[in-house]
């Protein structure tokens, strides 16, 4: 009967981590596509005024980010100005919270079915990079390894950045000790 | 609880062996066709292949409406609109696609047309755009390699924008895939051996990749057990009926598993190779392969090592410490190359080829890291990764 009354609370929880999560990857993409050499380099090959969208299935929360050039991102919020060109599906809000707590790497993530890519495959794959090394920028380095492949060596960012990103973090890592099932 | 998640399917029916083409008509008669329509090339013609398919139809009563004969290498936007004009034209109610990767490919696009209607069939590019099953659907593959027959995936050319379509759907997977080794019994031997490298390519690498799984692996492990044990005496007999028969069950085999666990950077270097240079697929697949194990050779170790047992059988494995299985495992893959590097003349480096120039590396590094089956490579891989790894395929 506990379970019956805690089950409600944990969703709620789970579906504000993923609300907040997508929120700071928002954010986080268009901060880092501000000062980081290997993201610009790797958005200059997507079209300019590519719409990248990443939801939960059906109609659960999303994060749009806009290619204004030059491997710039603006972050749109939840609202798209016009339909999206590229967009990352969770097929549930459960998949979504194993990815964006990372106890499982995007490209696990891919490999496990947990998601679908609707759009030009080979701009999912610059944005699955791009979304590795905004991982690791993100969070801590011990806990960013188990989100990406590999972490990278080359890893330089301004503090600001970082401490800024890492209170979030620090709303966001509670919130996994506490919600996990 | 276990943190590992998986899915599988393959809803193909295998139909496999000696006088497999003569099921064909009891097949269709169970799915209600009566008047099916052959989509193949001029080759497979050309090679007698497809008599014996006619033959089997109509000694039971069953006429071929319909024979399509013209599908280029690389099949386009408007062969299958003139495919589709056809099969409505003429009343057809089923396609038996009878050829390589590119007939096949044809064959699950003109079904999307005369099942869901139009002419354009750009309008279905993309995942999971269809939502309903198609007309029957048969492929009697004639090479033994692609796996095409039991893959949710079409790619045709757009000629007016000169862009590939992707088309993915569970759809798209025929109902039957008929395995005859008499489909396969004149293949040359280099398109044997290139093909049958494609086939190991595929079940090596959905053995090794991040989408791995226990029934994917049975299939992988099993794939590399019969194109290890078959292809050296198919290429010395090209004749042996059952030795092709082993090849063609082990591309179906392998083609199950990398379906369902997806290829990893052999195939991204391979696609950018084939698109730039104008290499076969099977040839990209052979030359890639033992330097992209070496890459990924510590993130493959324990996989690649079992496979070992498959590629040499119990004696050399058990005779293998474990520390040195993975890279006895690509050994052996290298002597398979070599030898046969030494009946075909299959080269084994990019100068090899004599068809790239050291200058077009940077280009296929760069496509390859476009491509989508890159996402599933075990070891992250950078622009300076591809590079390294075509530099040492180089010679
Ligand atoms: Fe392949």
């Amino acid at each position: 009967m506990l379970l019956k009354r805690i089950q409600p609370m944990v969703f709620q929880a789970r579906r504000l981590y993923v609300d907040i999560m997508f929120q700071v990857m928002g954010r986080a993409l268009q901060a880092v596509s501000e000062v980081d050499e290997t993201v610009q380099n790797e958005a200059r090959a997507l079209p300019k005024g590519l719409l990248f969208e990443m939801m939960v299935m059906p109609e659960g929360s999303r994060l749009i980010v806009e290619h204004t050039g030059d491997g710039h991102f603006h972050y749109h919020g939840q609202s798209a100005p016009r339909p999206v060109d590229l967009s990352i599906q969770f097929k549930h809000i459960a998949h979504a919270f194993l990815v964006l707590s990372f106890q499982e790497k995007t490209s696990e993530a891919f490999a496990n079915d947990r998601m679908l890519v609707d759009g030009d495959v080979s701009y999912a794959v610059r944005m699955t990079r791009v979304l590795n090394r905004l991982e690791t920028f993100i969070l801590p380095k011990l806990i960013a390894k188990r989100a990406v492949k590999e972490y990278p060596a080359n890893l330089h960012l301004p503090e600001k950045l970082i401490s800024a990103a890492r209170i979030y973090l620090k709303v966001a890592t509670n919130f996994v000790e506490t919600v996990r099932p | 609880m276990s943190q590992k998640y998986y899915e599988f399917f393959c809803p193909v029916k295998v139909i496999a062996g000696k006088a497999a083409l003569e099921h064909i008509p009891y097949e269709l008669t169970g799915l209600a066709a009566k008047r099916p329509m052959i989509v193949t090339d001029k080759g497979v013609r050309a090679a007698g292949l497809l008599d014996p398919v006619i033959a089997a139809c109509e000694e039971s009563g069953l006429e071929i409406v319909s024979i399509y004969d013209d599908v280029p290498p690389d099949s386009s936007t408007s062969v299958v609109r003139d495919i589709a004009g056809i099969y409505r034209q003429e009343k057809c109610d089923a396609i038996i696609a009878v050829g390589g990767g590119s007939a096949i490919d044809t064959g699950k696009a003109v079904n999307i047309l005369v099942s869901e209607g139009g002419d354009d069939i750009a309008k279905y590019s993309g995942a999971g755009i269809l939502k309903h099953p198609l007309k029957p659907f048969f492929v009697v593959p004639t090479t033994a390699g692609t796996g095409s027959e039991v893959t949710a995936v079409a790619v045709i050319t757009d000629e007016k924008k000169g862009v590939k379509l992707p088309f993915t759907s569970s759809f798209l997977l025929p109902n039957a895939a008929i395995i005859d080794p008499r489909m396969t019994l004149t293949l040359p031997p280099h398109i044997t051996a290139a093909t049958a490298m494609d086939a190991m390519t595929h079940a090596t690498e959905a053995f090794t990749c991040m989408a791995k799984n226990p029934l994917s692996d049975a299939y992988a492990t099993a794939a590399i057990r019969k194109i290890s044990q078959s292809l050296l005496k198919v290429m010395d007999n090209p004749k042996n009926a059952e030795g092709r028969l082993e090849l063609a069950q082990a591309s179906t085999m392998a083609g199950i598993a990398f379906s369902n666990s997806m290829v990893g950077l052999v195939h991204s270097l391979g696609h950018a190779t084939g698109a730039i240079c104008h290499l076969p697929h099977g040839l990209c697949m052979s030359l890639y392969l033992p330097y992209v194990l070496e890459y990924n050779l510590e993130s493959i170790r324990e996989p690649l090592g079992e496979l070992l047992l498959h590629l040499e059988g119990p004696e050399v494995y058990s005779a293998t410490p474990v520390a040195r299985r993975a890279e006895a495992t690509i050994s052996a893959i290298r002597k398979m190359r070599d030898q046969l590097y030494k009946r075909c003349q299959l080269p084994r480096t990019l100068k090899e080829t004599g068809k790239v120039q050291e200058s077009q590396l940077d280009q296929i590094a760069e496509m390859a890291l476009d491509d989508g089956s890159i996402m599933f490579n075990p070891k992250e891989v950078t622009l300076e990764d591809a590079r390294a790894v075509l530099r040492r395929a180089w010679a």
